[in-house]
């Protein structure tokens, strides 16, 4: 079960979606300096109409597990501590605990 | 030298000519033109993606109505508030005006 944090950031995933290709035509429109500054003008209230949840600066990526907003492994969509223990569950491919046992170094204390 | 000098003119054929054959913005003036907005790849999909597919009991009953599937979990939590408001300990009405809000009367 996702907590409310992954689900507002779904419901803003699904918004950058849908409205992903107006936005870029009015964005087109405003950023065009060879354009008449009324129609470029026009074009960026256009884009102040569109809502929080249809940029895509308000997608974050969020843990799967615990719906955590720091430390995230993006490739894996985990916390750094979820990551930790389905690593060594032996839960994800091609990872697993680093350890050195070529050199064996002496321990000067 | 000859050579060296007329390289710049040239220059700007050839780039002209590599808009043209590659259909891209000719733009020798640098001006903002607001291609950056349309050359850039779509976002949306790939960030759809990135959480783990998750089926619910829910989803499978909105998409299929006849299978006739009782949600038990759902069930008794809508059991559980109908209860709750018989008791009068449901949820308080939405205030009209601002003086209603339980804020706005901690505050005073």
């Amino acid at each position: 079960m996702n907590n409310a944090r992954v689900l507002r950031d779904i419901k803003a995933r699904n918004g950058v979606l849908k409205n992903e290709v107006t936005r870029r035509a009015y964005l087109y429109v405003a950023r065009n300096t060879t354009l008449p500054p009324q129609i470029r003008h026009q074009a960026q209230l256009q884009l102040n109409t569109f809502g929080k949840y249809t940029r895509p600066t308000t997608v974050k990526n969020r843990c799967s597990e615990t719906g955590r907003g720091r430390g995230i492994m993006s490739e894996f969509a985990l916390c750094r501590f979820q990551f930790r223990l389905k690593a060594l569950a032996g839960e994800l491919n091609g990872v697993h605990k680093a350890t050195c046992t070529l050199f064996t170094l002496p321990c000067y204390t | 030298m000859n050579a060296v000098r007329a390289l710049p003119s040239k220059m700007k054929t050839i780039t002209r000519l590599r808009c043209e054959i590659f259909q891209t913005s000719y733009n020798p003036k640098n001006l903002r033109t607001g291609a950056k907005y349309l050359r850039s790849r779509l976002r949306g999909p790939s960030m759809m993606e990135y959480y783990p597919k998750t089926i619910s009991l829910a989803d499978v009953k909105r998409e299929c109505p006849e299978l006739e599937i009782v949600n038990e979990a759902e069930e008794q939590r809508l059991a559980d508030v109908e209860d709750r408001k018989r008791r009068g300990k449901g949820t308080p009405k939405k205030a009209k005006k601002k003086e209603d809000s339980r804020r706005s009367a901690k505050k005073r």
